[in-house]
């Protein structure tokens, strides 16, 4: 395995910044001077609210609360986009022997100190629009907490970029990962630990539990069980509890820049029956919009977070996380489904982990009970609905405008494919697909038609420019066939005696001819024994030539797996080929023979595994299985053996939009492998068991809820996840040979 | 279901792709034949239950794709097997040829403690092939490389016609059990061994 070896960096916590002269954070209270506060205690003026946003408000003290801690540009990751990050200000304020924390994203933009002068940098968000661009603020604003609302802090610091805390409340929630680009955390952990009680949680030395005076898995696991009170009455069946939203009124900071009446939100984890209490406190809430915007968030964190503090062993719950709480329920019953409102893959992988054979006909049943669920929350608001497009899969966005349908988003319900009417709606007059950026965007999320995919697919691939006008097309589609006719010719004007002579032709034209007459042949465009089918004879002339096109690549096995979708959609030989060379050009390096671009994607991906689940590389390594050689076939032809043919065309769009990510098929092994991460492990699953297992998982697995899933991780992972592929990975290829993958 | 003890022996199938690896190995352990299976993408592998001589051993049969550039996959593979098996096409020379550079890899990628005397077994596949009229690779020649290499017993085989197939293996396994490691492994009892034929013990020549 070229460079760092079979899953690299096994280096337990590289951060040697804070760890070098560590803490004892687990030490009893003690008392000592606010040392590690980066906060000026100087008194400064009241801020009477109106003017200016929060960075221009001072640090200080305000009648009796004490800001005894600030920090700046401490930021929320709402996507992998560097332009939708939020940066805010972290303060822990104390009042009297209370300790609140605060976060109050910036009005605008970025944010940077200067000696004392405050610098805003405007324009850094413009291109996000203004009014979503304050929604996301709104959406994050951690308007006041106090510490005795939080169960623990994890503290993360990922081999690259930034450190961030994930604060968990004893609700059971969690506020999204906040990041420190300034450092900070150390002393945000020291301030905390003089006034509160902090202890290093046994299992997980990343987790501090807050306050926690007993043996803190019993007190945490009481402290949940108190919320988890019998509904009153079972919600019906299709339907998510709602989120109760709690308005705290005696509020501990000054009015905020918005100028708006200061109200602090205390969210609170979903439960899975509404206890009445929280009935009666939903009914206090404030219904105005103000407060409505401000959707409960709860984070895959909290459930990674609290999991991992209690060793949970539910099974989906260290899975992707979708599981609703740490709390241990009792089986679901027939009358209270407690997972149907929860996402897709709870529903699926239950059965599907339960069942040995994994029969497909339950899990997609269940996915279309989950779709017409979140169908029904979705549409009502459009701008809820491009709230949940930034948020997917990394946060459930609860919309608590109606007080009984609360929309439980994760992923969403794929959209219908792209049909005849709305791709015109994407070409100008003469042609040109006017925003290939939306049209990509559009097909990552729904997919093709079947009749406008032959047309579509050529762009994707790179055959089509996007700019390119219809004349240009019909114009490149005879200059390409002629070149194709050319190609062609040099290999079949090979007279038998000059094919005594020349052994690689043989060769090459013997190994396409015996794998192309084993592809595909169950499919109708393909059926028949031998050569005789006329489809089987064009996958071979093509495969031929292309190996005299590239020869020094020459024909590899895959290859024949890689053609025939394309072949079978464009269903024209001079086309077909120049398809599949465009494709080539991304995962040639697949079939090398020192077989680097294998092995870069497979160091990928245990790089994604280690960031995206911990326990899972630990224990693929333990097992000795960090060559992830099972997901050899995966990546090498793109998941084509794992998925009916109808199923292999609507991922590989997918993937070739490059929308979220170049390597979306690897987020893709990544969902595969959390999702089936309870069996790997509880089976003790090593190299012969769990290549025989993934090989086996061949036709058994739910497209779309993968898809959700990748889309999820993707998205969580964001620059982090990016960062864990090197540059040039398959299907990267360098920028000046992109053509039509370009915008 | 049980958990006993048995032996695990551990069988990599290697040759040119197209030779009938993966054909002859579904005829042994699923006794079915088609022209439809695709053309191995990695690896995968089966087990079969296996009665040599008084002893019940577990066969995990191992086949790779044929395609050379894939071998760099093989260290993970081929580690800790007991019996290599070479197949080569009676109807394609090169197939033939290849099989020294087939017996090398396995060598240099397995590095088994005893090189010399490790246990290999040459299959000659495709005879059916066209009433044997296109075959390229004589039955001679083919026993004579496998006398040079040290005595490797030599199978001529139809995956097709399930000819001499069960021979093969029986004589695989055989081998197999020589070089055999013991170790606890637990496995769903799927392949009933009763339905295994009687050994047909002459036609190993080891
Ligand atoms: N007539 C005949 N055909 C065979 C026989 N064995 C295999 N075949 C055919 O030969 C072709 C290749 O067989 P496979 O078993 O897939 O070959 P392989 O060695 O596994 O090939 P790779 O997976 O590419 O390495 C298939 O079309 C089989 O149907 C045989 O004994 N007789
Ligand atoms: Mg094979």
């Amino acid at each position: 395995m070229g460079g760092g070896g079979g899953g690299g960096g096994e280096n337990e916590m590289y951060g040697s910044m804070e760890q070098g002269n560590e803490v004892d954070y687990s030490a009893p209270l003690r008392h000592q001077e606010m040392s590690h506060s980066v906060a000026s205690t100087s008194a400064v003026q009241q801020r009477t609210g109106s003017a200016g946003g929060p960075e221009s408000e001072p640090s200080g003290v305000i009648d009796d609360y004490e800001v005894v801690y600030v920090k700046d540009n401490v930021s929320v990751h709402p996507t992998q986009n560097a332009l939708g990050r939020i940066s805010g200000r972290l303060r822990l304020i104390k009042q009297g022997s209370s300790l609140f924390m605060t976060w109050i994203p910036y009005s605008h933009g970025g944010i940077s100190r200067q000696g004392s002068n405050v610098v805003i940098k405007g324009g850094l968000r413009n291109r996000m629009g203004s009014r979503a661009a304050e929604r996301d603020r709104n959406l994050y604003t951690i308007r006041a907490v106090s510490l005795s609302e939080m169960r623990s802090i994890r503290r993360q610091t990922p081999p690259f970029g930034w450190q961030y805390i994930i604060i968990v409340l004893t609700s059971g929630l969690a506020f999204p990962p906040l990041y420190f680009h300034n450092g900070g955390v150390k002393e945000f952990l020291g301030t905390i630990r003089n006034h509160a009680l902090l202890v290093r949680s046994a299992e997980d030395a990343n987790v501090y539990l807050v306050n926690d005076i007993q043996d803190p898995l019993q007190r945490s696991l009481t402290s949940l069980e108190l919320t988890e009170q019998p509904a009153p009455s079972a919600p019906t069946s299709s339907q998510e509890a709602p989120w109760p939203v709690v308005l705290k009124q005696e509020t501990p900071v000054a009015a905020e820049s918005d100028g708006k009446q200061e109200q602090s939100l205390r969210q609170i984890f979903k439960q899975e029956q509404r206890s009445e209490s929280g009935r009666r406190r939903d009914q206090a809430r404030d219904l105005s919009m103000n407060v409505l915007e401000k959707f409960s968030l709860v984070t895959k964190f909290a459930r990674e977070t609290t999991a991992q503090i209690f060793g949970e062993s539910r099974m989906f719950l260290d899975g992707l996380d979708m599981d609703r709480g740490p709390v241990p329920r009792p089986p679901p019953g027939p009358s209270t489904p407690p997972d149907v409102e929860v996402l897709g893959i709870a529903k699926e992988a239950r059965p599907l982990l339960e069942n040995k054979h994994m029969k497909e006909e339950s899990s997609s049943a269940l996915n279309s009970a989950d779709e017409e669920v979140v169908d029904d929350n979705l549409n009502a608001d459009d701008d809820a609905e491009e709230q949940a497009a930034t948020n997917v899969g990394t946060f459930e966005l609860v919309d608590g405008t109606q007080d009984d349908t609360p929309a439980l988003v994760w992923g969403r319900a794929r959209p219908p494919p792209l049909g005849t009417e709305e791709w015109r709606s994407f070409l100008d007059s003469e042609g040109r697909v006017m925003d290939p950026k939306a049209l990509r965007k559009r097909i990552f999320h729904g997919g093709i038609e079947p009749e406008v995919r032959h047309v579509v697919w050529k762009f994707l691939l790179g055959y089509f420019r996007f700019d390119s006008t219809y004349a240009e097309r019909e114009y490149l589609i005879a200059k390409k066939k002629e070149e194709y006719e050319i190609l062609k010719a040099q290999w079949q004007t090979v007279s038998p005696e000059q094919a005594k002579r020349f052994a690689k032709y043989r060769e090459r034209k013997h190994r396409v001819e015996k794998d192309v007459v084993r592809t595909d042949r169950t499919l109708p465009y393909y059926a028949g024994e031998g050569d005789d089918n006329a489809n089987i004879t064009v996958l071979r002339d093509i495969l031929v030539t292309y190996s005299f096109y590239n020869f020094d690549l020459g024909y590899c096995q895959g290859m024949s797996d890689l053609l025939s979708p394309i072949l079978y959609v464009v269903d024209s030989e001079s086309e077909a080929f120049w398809c599949f060379a465009a494709l080539m050009e991304h995962l040639a390096p697949n079939f090398h023979r020192d077989q680097n671009g294998m092995h870069s994607q497979l160091l990928a991906l245990s790089k994604l595994v280690q960031l995206l689940d911990r326990p899972l590389h630990d224990y693929f390594k333990q097992v000795d299985c960090l060559n992830y050689f099972f997901c050899f076939r995966w990546i090498l032809i793109q998941f084509k053996r794992e998925f009916d043919f109808e199923n292999v065309l609507k991922l590989w769009e997918v993937l070739w939009t490059n929308y979220l990510s170049e390597h979306f098929h690897l987020y893709m092994c990544v969902a595969l492998l959390k999702r089936h991460r309870r069996r790997i492990m509880d089976e003790q699953m090593e190299f012969d068991t769990l290549l025989k297992f993934i090989n086996e998982l061949s036709g058994h697995i739910n497209l779309e809820s993968t898809l959700r899933d990748a889309e999820a991780l993707c998205l969580h992972a964001g620059e982090r996840g990016a960062a864990c592929i090197p540059p040039g990975t398959p299907p990267s290829i360098p920028e000046e040979e992109a053509g039509g993958w370009s915008d | 279901m049980s958990a006993r003890k048995r032996t695990l022996l551990k069988v990599i199938i290697l040759g040119d792709s197209g030779v009938g690896k993966t054909s002859l190995m579904n005829q042994y352990v699923n006794k079915k034949f088609t022209a439809q299976y695709k053309a191995t993408i990695g690896a995968d592998f089966l087990t079969k239950e296996v009665q040599v001589e008084d002893r019940l051993v577990t066969m995990q049969i191992w086949d790779t794709a044929g395609q050379e550039r894939f071998q760099s996959l093989g260290v993970a593979f081929y580690r800790g097997a007991d019996c290599c098996v070479l197949v080569y096409d009676v109807n394609v020379m090169k197939s033939f040829d290849n099989l020294e550079n087939w017996r090398a890899e396995f060598l240099i990628q397995a590095s088994p403690q005893d090189p010399e005397n490790f246990p290999f077994v040459v299959l000659g596949n495709k005879v059916d092939v066209d009433g044997g009229n296109s075959r390229v690779v004589s039955e001679k020649k083919a026993k004579q490389w496998c006398t040079a290499h040290g005595n490797i017993p030599y199978f001529e085989t139809s995956a097709k016609e399930d000819y001499n197939v069960d021979a093969a293996f029986q004589c695989i396994a055989k081998n197999a059990l020589k070089n055999e490691t013991e170790e606890e492994i637990y496995l769903p009892d799927t392949i009933d061994v009763t339905q295994n034929r009687p050994t047909k013990s002459s036609a190993c020549e080891c």
